[in-house]
C-alpha cells in the first residue's frame, strides 16, 4: 500500500480526508509545506517591497471609507507614497487622540466638521488658504464654497467639506407613512412604545430632541432650556425599545419591521440599506416647528495637521479626496452611502445611485435643517442624557 | 528554629530576584494607577485637559446620584451573574470530572471553543436568536406557540443571559479543577461510614471544591463588573453598566478626569467587595 501524505493520521481523519476528496487533490506534505512557506514568504516580501519602494510615508486619520483602496491606491501610485491609516470610530475619540499626542504622527484628518473646526483653536490644524483650493471649490455646490462659516475659526478656514447628509427620523415606509413623521411626535406616542430605536451616538439623538422641545441646541443654553431638554429626553426614554450603537442593529430592526422609527441617525443609516435594494427605508426631515428647523445637516471635513512634515503632499491628498472620481467612490461605499460636496460627482451617478442617495430629497432636507456645528452646552446635554438614562432603569 | 532561612531586603540575592517583578508591577500597574488618580484632580475645558488641581470631579461624583445608581446596578448584575454561573457550573463540572470521564477531552474542547470564540460574535448571535423575528420565535411558532413568545431581548434578563453565557466557562474550569483534585478515597470513606450519596456530596465533595467555587466567583465577579457589550447589545443600552458609563465619559464627553474617577470608584468598590467576601469566607472557615 503506497504511503500518502495523510497515512500517519488516525483512521477517522483518513476517512474524512477521503470523503472530502482531498486525497486526490494532488496534495502531499511537501507541497503543502512549500505552499504555506511560499505564501508566507510572498506576504513578507510584499510587505517589505511595499515599504521599501515608497519614497515617503504619510498617516491619514479618517473614518472607514476614506481609506478605500479605489481612492487611495491611485494617489499612492501617482505620488510614490505609502499611507498608513488611523481609523476613528467616533469623532471625539479621534480629537482626544490628536490632543494626546497623535498630532505628531498624523498628517491629515477626515472627521465630523465640528471636530475639524475645533482643531483650529486647539492649535492642531493648519490654516488653509482658500485661494490654494480654488480649483477644488470651482466644482463644489455653492453651499460649501468659501467662506463656509461652519469651517471657519477666527475667520480662518480650517478644513474642506467632503461628505454630508441629514439627521432625521429613519423609517420603513412599509410599516409607517412618511407623512406621520413630519414631526417627532410619533417618538412620544404611547401607541409606539417599544417600537422606537435611538442611536447611542453621543450628541446625535439629543440634538433633534432639543429641537423638538423648541430649544436651539447650537445656542448658549440657560438652566431653563437645559431643563426642557431633560424633560424631552425623559419622555423619549419612556417609549424607547432600544439604544443602539451599532448601525446594523438599527438597520435590521427597520427592515424586519420590529422598529417603527429610528432617531439620531439619518441618511447615514438608510442609504446603505437602500443600496441593497430596500428603497422602503428612508431618511426624512420633519417640517419646521415654531420657526425652528427640525433637521440637522452633518458634514464631514478634511484638515491638514499643523505638525505635518509633508504639507504639500497632504494638500494633494486633500484635493484628491474631494475630486470627482474619489467623491463618486466615497458616496457609494458598502457600509454607508452619502452625498458629497463636489457637484461634479452628480454627473457620474446613475439614476439608481441618485435614488439610493435620495438626491431628489437632499435640498429639501437642507432647507429644513440646522447646520451641525459646535454646540456650546454639549457636555451639559450629555450629562443630562446619562442622568436620565440612569433614572429610566 | 534551626535551619530557618532568614529573608531580608538586605539579602542581595532576594533583591535581585524580586527586582524584575517589582519593576514590572511598578511600571505596568502602579504607575498607570497613579496617573489615573492624578488625572481625577484635573479638569477639561473645550474638550482639552487643564492642569488645575481641584476636587471638582470628586464633588460631582459624590453629588450626582446617577453615578451610584449605575454602580449599584452593575454590582447587582455582577453578583447575579456569579450566582447563576456557579449554580450552572457545579453540576457541569461535577459531571465532567466524574460521570463523563470518557468524553472529558471532547467536552473540554467544546468549552475551550467558547473561550476562543469572539464575545462580540457570540453576543450578536444571541440578538439574532432572541429578536422578535429571530430564530427562537421562529422555532416556537413552528411548534404552535403564539408569535413573539420570546420577548425579553433588550431587557436586563437578556443582559444577564449574555453575561452568563460568556463567563460560564471560567466557573466550569475552576470548579472542575477543584473536583478533579479531590481524593476519591475520602468520598468512599464517607460511603463506608454510612453516608448517603447526597450527604457525601454535601459534606465531602462540596466543601472540598470550595476553593474552585471561590476562585470562579471572584473571576466572574471582577469580569462581570467590567462588561459593556452585553448591556449595550443584548440589554438595549437602556440599563447602562459602569463600563459603558466610563466609556461614554472618556470617549463621548471627552471628560478624562471624570472617566478616571469613575474607573477608580469602580475598582475600589469591586476590590472592597472581594476583600469583604474573603474575610467573611475566612471567618466561616475559622469557625468550622
Amino acid at each position: 500500500m503506497s504511503k500518502t501524505w495523510y497515512s500517519d493520521l488516525p483512521q477517522y481523519y483518513q476517512k474524512q480526508i477521503k470523503a472530502m476528496g482531498l486525497d486526490e487533490a494532488g496534495l502531499n506534505r511537501r507541497r503543502l509545506l512549500k505552499g504555506v512557506a511560499g505564501a508566507a514568504g510572498v506576504a513578507m516580501l510584499g510587505a517589505h517591497s511595499q515599504q521599501a519602494s515608497a519614497a515617503s510615508q504619510m498617516t491619514y486619520m479618517c473614518w472607514e471609507g476614506y481609506n478605500d483602496p479605489r481612492i487611495i491606491d491611485p494617489f499612492k501610485a501617482a505620488n510614490d507614497v505609502d499611507i498608513g491609516f488611523d481609523l476613528i470610530v467616533d469623532s471625539p475619540g479621534g480629537f482626544a487622540k490628536l490632543q494626546a499626542g497623535a498630532s505628531r504622527e498624523v498628517d491629515i484628518v477626515s472627521s465630523d466638521m465640528p471636530w475639524i473646526t475645533r482643531m483650529g483653536p486647539a492649535g492642531l490644524a493648519m490654516e488653509l488658504n482658500a485661494d490654494d483650493y480654488a480649483d477644488v471649490y470651482a466644482t463644489f455646490y455653492d453651499q460649501f464654497k468659501p467662506p463656509f462659516e461652519p469651517l471657519l475659526s477666527d475667520g480662518k478656514t480650517i478644513g474642506v467639506a467632503t461628505r454630508w447628509g441629514w439627521v432625521g427620523p429613519c423609517v420603513n415606509t412599509d410599516v409607517t407613512k412618511p407623512e406621520v413623521w413630519k414631526t417627532y411626535d410619533p417618538v412620544f406616542d404611547p401607541a409606539n412604545k417599544d417600537k422606537i430605536c435611538v442611536m447611542d451616538w453621543g450628541d446625535w439623538p439629543i440634538l433633534p430632541m432639543a429641537l423638538h422641545a423648541g430649544i436651539d441646541p447650537y445656542a448658549e443654553l440657560d438652566a431653563a432650556a437645559l431643563e426642557e431638554i431633560r424633560k424631552v429626553l425623559r419622555a423619549m426614554f419612556k417609549n424607547t425599545r432600544t439604544l443602539v450603537g451599532d448601525l446594523t442593529q438599527a438597520q435590521k430592526g427597520l427592515l424586519d419591521g420590529s422598529l417603527l422609527g429610528c432617531i439620531g441617525a439619518g441618511s447615514y443609516l438608510t442609504s446603505a440599506v437602500r443600496k441593497q435594494g430596500h428603497k422602503n427605508i428612508v431618511g426624512l426631515v420633519p417640517d419646521q416647528k415654531n420657526g425652528l428647523k427640525q433637521g440637522i445637516i452633518w458634514v464631514e471635513a478634511t484638515a491638514i495637521l499643523k505638525e505635518t512634515d509633508q504639507p504639500d503632499l497632504a494638500q494633494k491628498l486633500l484635493k484628491h479626496v474631494v475630486s470627482k472620481e474619489s467623491g463618486h467612490i466615497l458616496s457609494l461605499l458598502d457600509s454607508t452611502c452619502n452625498v458629497v460636496t463636489n457637484k461634479a460627482v452628480e454627473e457620474l451617478y446613475t439614476p439608481d445611485e441618485k435614488d439610493i442617495l435620495q438626491v431628489d430629497y437632499m435640498w429639501h432636507a437642507w432647507d429644513n435643517s440646522q447646520m451641525h456645528r459646535i454646540a456650546p452646552n454639549i457636555d451639559d446635554m450629555l450629562a443630562i442624557w446619562q442622568e436620565e438614562l440612569a433614572a429610566a432603569q | 528554629m534551626d535551619g530557618e532561612i532568614t529573608r531580608s531586603w538586605r539579602d542581595p540575592e532576594l533583591f535581585v530576584k524580586a527586582l524584575p517583578s517589582v519593576l514590572l508591577q511598578t511600571t505596568c500597574f502602579l504607575a498607570p494607577l497613579l496617573m489615573t488618580f492624578i488625572l481625577t484632580f484635573q479638569r477639561t475645558r473645550d474638550f482639552q485637559l487643564r492642569w488645575t488641581w481641584d476636587l471638582a470631579t470628586w464633588t460631582e461624583i459624590f453629588s450626582k446620584p446617577h453615578y451610584w445608581t449605575i454602580l449599584g446596578h452593575t454590582l447587582f448584575m455582577a453578583i447575579a451573574c456569579v450566582i447563576v454561573c456557579i449554580v450552572l457550573a457545579l453540576p457541569i463540572a461535577y459531571g465532567l470530572a466524574t460521570r463523563f470521564k470518557a468524553y472529558e477531552n471532547e467536552i473540554k474542547t467544546l468549552i475551550t471553543f467558547a473561550f476562543i470564540t469572539d464575545a462580540t460574535l457570540k453576543t450578536f448571535g444571541w440578538v439574532l436568536f432572541l429578536d422578535k423575528k429571530g430564530g427562537a420565535n421562529f422555532l416556537l411558532s413552528y411548534i404552535g406557540f403564539p408569535p413573539e413568545t420570546v420577548a425579553f431581548l433588550f431587557t436586563d434578563w437578556a443582559t444577564l443571559l449574555g453575561m452568563v453565557y460568556n463567563l460560564l466557562p471560567f466557573a466550569i474550569f475552576t470548579i472542575y479543577l477543584s473536583i478533579d483534585n479531590i481524593d476519591r478515597s475520602l468520598i468512599l470513606a464517607a460511603y463506608d461510614a454510612g453516608a448517603s450519596k447526597f450527604r457525601a456530596h454535601w459534606e465531602v465533595t462540596l466543601p472540598l471544591c470550595k476553593p474552585g467555587i471561590w476562585a470562579g466567583s471572584v473571576l466572574i465577579f471582577l469580569l462581570g463588573v467590567g462588561v459593556f457589550l452585553e448591556p449595550k447589545v443584548l440589554g438595549g443600552g437602556k440599563s447602562p453598566m459602569s463600563a459603558e458609563l466610563i466609556r461614554q465619559t472618556f470617549e463621548t464627553r471627552v471628560n478624562w478626569p471624570l472617566g478616571a474617577a469613575l474607573t477608580l470608584v469602580l475598582m475600589i468598590v469591586a476590590v472592597f467587595i472581594v476583600l469583604l467576601f474573603t474575610r467573611v469566607a475566612g471567618m466561616k472557615r475559622a469557625a468550622t
